[in-house]
């Protein structure tokens, strides 16, 4: 098996990495992929929390690298979606535990039995991140309508270009109604500026928190708007590269989301807060 | 009379041109300017003299005006100030040569500047592309950028105030011109602007309404 490594990034804390790579992962792991994703925050673990796997960890991915414990013990199975493996982070150590060396040898391991890896990379661009990245095919970043968000993202894109991963990019947390009043950047503006190619908009949805806090996946609550953009983006990582990219509208008001299709009813705070970007 | 046939006296105003055949010799014309001018000597306090040698012959129309001057003590009209054909033809060249010889000394770049990067140019920098914010450009002459504008430029490091930055799309956080610097400037709609240096300040204006090389003669090397 030769499988790609995905690192999901964002440079920026809380825009939702961790949401995103669990989301993610279980969508891919539902089309019947081997899927493993890798929680590299070394000593702030939290995709396990997500995932609802915490009572079950034994292991962690600093044994793992380090040669502790082998491969089929770090990876826990999750119960509720088949073919879905996490390797959690250690809770104790730093980041120096692990060295970008030490995970490319790791992630060689790892991509024979996988079809997917994806890493859940930390917050900041310092050893986390390299230790993430060093091993990467592939790269996704998160980015939320914020104009710090994106300067970060611009920040983090420059990186994986000088490493020659050309990135993708998700726009999470967007709230059609203020996009449309023009309170909040639109999905276009954040692609202007970063131009990169935009894999999927993921809205602000209240069963994100509420999946996070229970541990149950965001993809299989079928009426949640977030866990269907995430399947639509697995969707899309998986090799439906036709698949269109379903912009989040308001609800309601059949006339004005025309309006906003054709793009006439943006009004002057847009004007201002595409000035600050 | 050879003299008729070599020079020739024509009254222009107050003075006499005297027209003279190039293709004698300057000893020739010497002696029968001597010859002629004796004649003359009664007026010759308050008249002024032009020599035309028919063409290009400033070396022998100098040559016999000194003649004239030392010999008979005659005003000598200055020559005018046109330039010749040929001396035309020698500026023209010039003004080709200060750019065909001229070995550029400028980075031109294609794509855009992210947060984070920072581009040093040694003489001017050119980007076709944008420079997002957090970005820095910096260059020892002029910043161009052919896109937006939204990072640090500074140009005309270390001391060069004559420097400019342009952009198609003028917003950076922060503008330096040599030791001056323009930071928190209010956020403007997208527009072709430039900043310079007047008066020791920085200053921004819409590239082109005010034109800041209309004034300058001929296209000339930066």
């Amino acid at each position: 098996m030769d499988g790609r490594i995905i690192v999901i990034t964002s440079g920026k804390g809380g825009v939702g990495k961790t949401t995103s790579t669990a989301s993610i992962g279980a969508a891919l792991a539902m089309k019947g992929k081997r899927v493993v994703v890798v929680d590299m925050d070394i000593g702030l673990r939290n995709l396990d929390v997500v995932m609802g796997l915490e009572n079950r960890i034994v292991f962690n991915i600093v044994d793992a690298v380090n040669g502790k414990c082998k491969l089929k013990q770090a990876a826990i199975k999750d119960r509720r979606v088949e073919n879905l493996f996490l390797i959690p982070a250690s809770q104790s150590d730093n980041k120096n535990a692990v060295t970008p060396e030490g995970m490319v040898r790791f992630s060689q391991k790892l991509k024979t039995s996988f079809d997917y890896v994806l890493m859940d990379c930390p917050a900041g661009i310092e050893r986390g991140f390299e230790n993430s990245v060093a091993a990467a095919d592939e790269a996704i970043v998160i980015c939320t309508p914020e104009v710090s968000s994106v300067r970060d993202a611009d920040r983090v894109i420059g990186l994986l270009y000088s490493r020659s991963i050309t990135p993708k990019l998700v726009v999470n947390r967007i709230i059609p109604e203020m996009v449309v009043k023009g309170d909040m950047l639109s999905h276009e503006d954040i692609v202007d500026v970063l131009s990169i190619d935009l894999v999927g908009l993921v809205q602000m949805d209240d069963q994100v928190l509420v999946s996070s806090n229970t541990g149950i996946p965001l993809v299989l609550q079928k009426e949640s708007k977030a866990g269907e953009a995430f399947r639509r983006i697995a969707a899309r990582i998986n090799g439906q590269d036709n698949l269109p990219i379903e912009v989040p509208r308001p609800k309601g008001n059949f006339w004005k989301n025309i309006s906003s299709r054709l793009g006439i009813n943006r009004g002057d705070h847009a004007e201002r807060i595409h000035t600050q970007v | 009379m050879q003299i008729q046939e070599h020079i020739r006296l024509k009254g222009v105003g107050d003075g006499v041109t005297v027209m003279v055949d190039p293709s004698c010799s300057q000893e020739l014309l010497e002696d029968e300017l001597s010859h002629v001018f004796k004649k003359l000597q009664p007026m010759k306090a308050n008249v002024e003299v032009k020599i035309d040698a028919q063409g290009d012959h400033t070396a022998l129309t100098r040559k016999l005006e000194i003649f004239l001057k030392d010999k008979f003590k005659i005003d000598i009209v200055p020559r005018p100030n046109k330039p010749s054909f040929s001396e035309n033809i020698a500026r023209r060249q010039d003004i080709h040569d200060s750019w065909h010889q001229y070995q550029s000394d400028v980075l031109m770049l294609a794509g855009r500047v992210r947060s984070g990067q920072k581009v040093t140019a040694r003489q001017h920098l050119i980007i076709m592309g944008d420079v997002n914010p957090g970005a820095e450009v910096i260059a020892g002459g002029d910043i161009l950028v052919m896109g937006s504008l939204c990072g640090v430029a500074m140009a005309g490091q270390p001391n060069d105030e004559d420097a400019l930055i342009l952009a198609i799309d003028f917003r950076p956080t922060q503008v330096q011109i040599g030791g001056r610097v323009a930071a928190g400037m209010p956020a403007t709609k997208a527009a072709a602007e430039f900043a310079c240096v007047e008066n020791n300040v920085i200053v921004v204006d819409d590239y082109l309404k005010a034109k800041p090389f209309k004034r300058l003669a001929w296209p000339q090397v930066r």
